[in-house]
């Protein structure tokens, strides 16, 4: 009988932390309120922040942000950008031949560092699955998550702050040709095969109630052990954004056997990701995507970086050769578009890189990846949807 | 000289051993020094977290628990619909764990016993081949032998060409189904159910009391086909009566059958090739571990004890049956009950191979619900179901031990 109440008292003691928790949400937590108040005096005081980082505690990026330090100190003190991403798609992450870790999403890693280190190889990825991302960027261990991730609201609300749309996406599915379905509304008890964690397992099943579809899922934790079960028939189809099926269609033995069906089911906005609670960091993320998009706007390349006062103001301001668009009330260099655009190239040239002819060959021209400021004239909706905040 | 009794308090003419060198104040200090650490870490923490939750704006609350839910759960043995809540789906994925972690500790159970006594087989080729086992599958990590079974399962036909046994039997890449129960109804089902598991009571203990008269009488009672015909009795009279009062039987036989043109199976039970995986996984390799443990607990029992068993002309196997297992079963249960927790904490990585256990679909949650708040409840649930194996297994080896 003694054992038994041992148990019972330790379940006691668990239901007790856990509504300890729940309890100690409504009163603000003791040790915030003067490290958010005086920012000011735990930066003037040295001893104090580094008595911060020789603590033991979990994360360097943690403990220093605990102090009430800005995001930006902790990155130029580090002096390395962590990002969140992956290895596993092509064109977004991947291995190359020699095995360093390239893609869209690691470019823009690249020109984040570039733009507060002066350094694009100043970068450190952490690889991490698909469902990991919430947690990861909600703890503030990295500072920027650059893994496909979709805008949505409650990841907003949640996760951290979405700093700007680089591509536009949807989802859609990949079927075997000798199957016969030429439409998504054909997968009548299928069985899909789909990656946890994403909005494409949400998607789906809004899209088999919508439809009656009765569609079987079949998650997989990592995106490799989909393409195998779906190689194999395990599942009839696969479900994922659009440009992800296309590159990752180009990893299966045989690509003419398969064909993406022409729904696309659902908005996926992809773009960087910022943790909660650091706005100048959150601004610092939106001017650097603002700045590659701006330079494929005015024509400068990472070959054709203006040192000198070209006369067209807008490339001139850009530049940092006259005027300024922001850069010092965000820490940044009067000239760091020059390092951004001569490190990573602009928009443009990282799309045709990863994305675009020398990548996984997804069509841009004419679609909504193309620039808006490439339309015909002013006002004619014939540009693509690609769009930052006027950098001035 | 003053008497230190009335005028002084006794600890200031305290005279014993030096305070720095008396055993029990140095133990006491250390249970004080290590309680405050223990503390002291947990608040930090607490206070971090906390910290961290104000910081980053990180949502933190109980509230999801009652919205929907609206995700799919890949295989699930309860019922589950996307319009469920969150509450219930978390129940629905632990109740997919505690399946797996059930079925597979029974089963790696079985084969490590079987292993670890063909380990001490006196046969050659036997004991090589368990030695061989248990060295391979111990020494290779879960994750990889997940992998292994991954591959090797989906090598098999595709459902549309797979095996079929007299349209009975259905084995493919995509799982194994056969012919199954269904319930027409939930009350009937759950009302016989309970009827049922009390029929297997009453006839266990008519067997009991049977068994304790023919031991002191002396008469014949039959205990076994009595105990059996009482419970097959109750059951099948409950069965005809709810059949009569709902005018469906509780369960009846459902049959697979291909469906559609995608032809995936339909109907049975079909146990689906994430849970095959991760079954087959885990029993292979908590087996290895079971299987030295048993082969160890063997070993403890005196050599003795076999050999006065076996002049008393028992054969070998009723030697092991009867004499040497009880005895090391008292060395057997301790640590088989960790490999029965190590099992069930293994089985979260289904999500590897397909299977959606209760740490994927909590992680899915996180998508639009507190992290936090769902791990601590994951967290939660795990220690329930590792502390509800401790009590099976210290209960039954109670049972077990020697008295008086």
């Amino acid at each position: 009988m003694k054992r038994i109440t041992k148990y019972i008292g330790g379940g006691a003691v668990i239901l007790a932390l856990v509504a300890a928790m729940a309890c100690g949400q409504e009163e603000p937590p003791a040790p915030v309120a003067p490290a958010q108040t005086e920012p000011t005096a735990a930066m003037a005081e040295p001893t104090q922040a580094m008595e911060a980082t020789a603590a033991p505690t979990a994360d360097e990026a943690t403990s220093m942000n605990n102090q009430g330090e800005s995001r930006l100190d902790t990155v130029r003190a580090r002096d390395k950008v962590i990002c969140a991403s992956r290895n596993d798609v092509p064109g977004y992450g991947f291995l190359d031949d020699n095995g360093n870790n390239v893609g869209f999403d690691i470019d823009l890693c690249r020109a984040l560092a570039a733009a507060v280190l002066g350094d694009p190889n100043k970068i450190e990825i952490r690889l991490i699955t698909a469902a990991e991302r919430g947690p990861t960027i909600q703890s503030g261990e990295v500072d920027m998550l650059v893994r496909t991730v979709t805008w949505t609201t409650s990841r907003d609300a949640q996760w951290g702050n979405y700093a700007q749309t680089m591509f536009y996406d949807g989802q859609g599915f990949m079927v075997r040709k000798d199957l016969g379905v030429g439409s998504a509304l054909e997968l009548q008890g299928a069985s899909v095969c789909v990656t946890l964690g994403t909005t494409t397992e949400l998607n789906l099943q809004d899209f088999s109630n919508q439809n009656g579809l009765n569609l079987e899922v079949l998650p997989f934790e990592d995106t490799p052990a989909v393409v195998a079960a779906y190689e194999s028939e395990q599942c009839d189809a696969f479900t994922n954004d659009r440009s992800q099926l296309a590159a990752l269609g180009t990893a299966l033995q045989n690509r003419a056997d398969h064909v993406i069906l022409p729904e696309t089911i659902s908005e996926e906005p992809l773009g960087p990701v910022v943790p909660h609670g650091d706005d100048q960091w959150f601004d610092i993320v939106k001017t650097v995507m603002g700045i590659l998009i701006y330079a494929e706007a005015y024509g400068v390349t990472s070959g054709s970086v203006p040192t000198a006062a070209t006369g067209d103001t807008k490339v001139d301001r850009l530049m940092g050769l006259e005027g300024a668009f922001g850069q010092e009330p965000l820490g940044l260099s009067e000239t760091v578009a020059q390092d951004v655009i001569n490190a990573v190239g602009n928009y443009g040239e990282i799309y045709a890189r990863n994305l675009g002819p020398e990548g996984i060959n997804l069509p841009r021209e004419n679609g909504r990846n193309a620039l808006w400021a490439n339309a015909p004239c002013q006002d004619c909706p014939k540009g693509g949807q690609i769009y930052a905040a006027p950098l001035r | 000289m003053l008497n230190p009794n009335t005028t002084l308090p006794r600890i200031l003419t305290y005279q014993g051993i030096p305070v720095w060198r008396h055993a029990q104040i140095i133990q006491w200090a250390a249970q004080i020094a290590s309680a405050i650490l223990v503390v002291a870490l947990v608040m930090w923490f607490f206070g971090n977290m906390a910290f961290a939750i104000d910081d980053r704006e990180i949502p933190f609350g109980f509230s999801f628990l009652e919205r929907e839910y609206q995700t799919p759960i890949g295989e699930h043995v309860l019922p589950y619909e996307s319009s469920d809540s969150f509450l219930y789906a978390l129940i629905v994925a632990a109740t997919n764990t505690l399946v797996v972690a059930v079925a597979g500790v029974i089963l790696a159970t079985l084969l490590g016993i079987f292993i670890g006594v063909c380990r001490l087989s006196p046969n050659w080729i036997v004991s090589k081949l368990a030695t061989a086992y248990i060295e391979f599958f111990r020494n290779v990590p879960l994750l990889v032998q997940l992998f292994f079974w991954f591959y090797i399962i989906l090598e098999l036909p595709t459902v549309r060409e797979g095996y079929v046994l007299a349209d009975l039997l259905y084995v493919n890449n995509a799982g194994i189904s056969f012919p199954g129960p269904v319930s027409s109804g939930v009350t009937p089902a759950v009302v016989w159910l309970v009827l049922a598991v009390a029929a297997v009571f009453v006839g266990a203990l008519a067997h009991h009391r049977l068994v304790r008269r023919e031991d002191e009488t002396g008469r014949p009672s039959y205990p076994l086909v009595i105990g059996c015909v009482t419970t097959v009795g109750i059951a099948a009279i409950t069965w005809l009566v709810l059949s009569g009062i709902f005018g469906d039987a509780p369960f009846s036989v459902s049959t697979p059958a291909p469906q559609g043109r995608f032809g995936r199976i339909d109907g049975g039970v079909t146990i689906r090739a994430g849970m095959l995986v991760l079954l087959i996984g885990l029993v292979m390799y908590t087996a290895s571990f079971i299987a030295e443990i048993v082969r160890a607990g063997i070993q403890s029992v005196g050599r003795g004890q076999t050999e006065a068993a076996r002049a008393l002309g028992l054969s070998p196997v009723n030697t092991l049956r009867q004499v040497t297992f009880p005895q090391a079963l008292r060395v057997i249960i301790p640590p088989w009950i960790s490999q029965c927790l190590n099992l069930t904490k293994n089985s979260s990585l289904g999500g590897v191979v397909g299977y959606t256990d209760l740490t994927n679909v909590a992680i899915t949650m996180t998508q639009t619900a507190p992290a936090i708040n769902i791990f601590l409840m994951l967290m939660a649930t795990y220690l329930a179901m590792s502390l509800t194996w401790s009590l099976i297994g210290n209960l039954y080896n109670r049972h077990i031990r020697f008295t008086g």
